[in-house]
C-alpha cells in the first residue's frame, strides 16, 4: 500500500540508461588513454625480429621500452647510427646510460625492453647492452615477433 | 510546445531525449577499442639475465658466471651470418644450430655460460635467432660479448 502511494503517474517506465552511459564513457576514455600511452611507448618504423622461443610478458608494470629506430641508409648502403627513443624522446646514445641509471634508481623492479629493428647491426646494439649492464640492470627483455605473425 | 509536454507528462510518457541511438553508437565504439587493444600486442619476449660482457670476462658487473663457457662466434660471409661453435664446423643459421647446441648441452651439463660473440655487422635478427636457439636448447646463462 505504502509503495503504491509512492508511484506517481508521470514517472518514466523506461530503463534508466544514464549509469550505463557513464560507465561506457569511462571505458572509452580508458581505452583511448591506454592506446595513446602504448603509441608513445612503441615508436613506428621498427621491424621486429622473429623468434621461435619467446614468451609473453605477463606483468608489464614498470616497463620501459628502448626503441632502436633505424635511420635511412645512404646511397652507398652504409648504415647510420640509429635513434634511441624512450617515451617518445630521442635521447641518443650519449644520454642513455644516465637515463637508465635514473630509471633504475626510481624503480628497482624496472622491466627494460629493447625494441630494435631486425636489420640493426650489432655495433649499435652492443652499447645499449653495455649501458644496461653498467647501470646495474641485469634483466632485460628483447621484444620480438611470433614466427607467423 | 509547453502544452504538448504537459499532455505527455499527463499520460506518463518519457519526455527526455531519446538515448537509444547514442547508446548504440557508444557500444560500437567500445567494442572497437576492446578488439583493437587485444590485436595490438602480438609481441613476445626473450628474457636475458646477463645483458653484456665487455672485453675481458672478468669485468662484468652482473651476476657471477659459471666456470664452463661455450663461445658462439657469429660472422658475416657475404649476406649470410655464419655461426661457429668450438670443435664444430662453421654453419649458417638455417636450423641445425639448435640441434648442435642441444647436443653440446648434454655433454657440458646445465651450468654453462654461453657467450654469443658477434662481429660488428651481424644484424639483430641473427642475434635473436641464435639467442632464441640457446633458449630453446635450455641454456640458462646466455650473454652477448660486446667489443672492448
Amino acid at each position: 500500500m505504502g509503495l503504491r502511494r509512492g508511484i506517481k503517474p508521470m514517472e518514466s517506465e523506461h530503463v534508466n540508461v544514464t549509469p550505463l552511459i557513464d560507465v561506457v564513457m569511462c571505458l572509452i576514455i580508458f581505452f583511448l588513454l591506454v592506446g595513446h600511452i602504448a603509441k608513445k611507448a612503441a615508436v613506428k618504423g621498427v621491424h621486429l625480429p622473429n623468434a621461435k622461443n619467446g614468451a609473453d610478458l605477463a606483468d608489464k608494470s614498470g616497463e620501459v621500452i628502448i626503441n632502436v629506430v633505424p635511420r635511412r641508409s645512404d646511397s652507398s648502403g652504409v648504415q647510420h647510427a640509429p635513434k634511441i627513443i624512450v617515451w617518445g624522446q630521442d635521447i641518443g646514445y650519449e644520454q642513455l646510460k644516465a637515463e637508465l641509471r635514473k630509471y633504475k634508481a626510481s624503480n628497482p623492479n624496472l622491466k627494460l625492453v629493447i625494441r630494435a629493428d631486425k636489420s640493426t647491426h650489432f655495433k649499435y646494439i652492443a652499447p645499449v647492452l653495455e649501458d644496461c649492464a653498467s647501470a646495474g640492470i641485469s634483466s632485460i627483455h628483447f621484444m620480438t615477433k611470433r614466427p607467423n605473425s | 510546445m509547453a502544452g504538448r509536454r504537459k499532455v505527455g507528462m499527463q499520460h506518463g510518457m518519457h519526455v527526455g531525449p531519446n538515448m537509444t541511438p547514442m547508446v548504440d553508437v557508444v557500444m560500437v565504439i567500445l567494442i572497437f577499442f576492446m578488439l583493437g587493444s587485444s590485436f595490438s600486442s602480438p609481441d613476445w619476449y626473450l628474457t636475458n639475465n646477463t645483458p653484456a660482457i665487455k672485453g675481458g670476462l672478468s669485468n662484468t658487473k652482473t651476476k657471477p658466471m659459471p666456470a664452463t663457457r661455450l663461445i658462439i662466434k657469429l660472422e658475416m660471409r657475404g649476406t649470410h651470418t655464419m655461426a661457429s661453435l668450438p670443435g664444430l664446423q662453421t654453419e649458417d643459421l638455417s636450423g641445425e644450430l639448435y640441434h648442435r647446441l642441444e647436443a653440446k648441452r648434454q655433454v657440458l651439463g646445465k651450468d654453462v655460460q654461453v657467450l654469443i660473440k658477434p662481429s660488428e655487422d651481424v644484424p639483430y635478427q641473427d642475434l635473436i635467432t641464435v639467442y632464441s636457439d640457446c633458449v630453446g636448447a635450455r641454456y640458462q646463462h646466455v650473454a652477448f660479448y660486446a667489443p672492448a
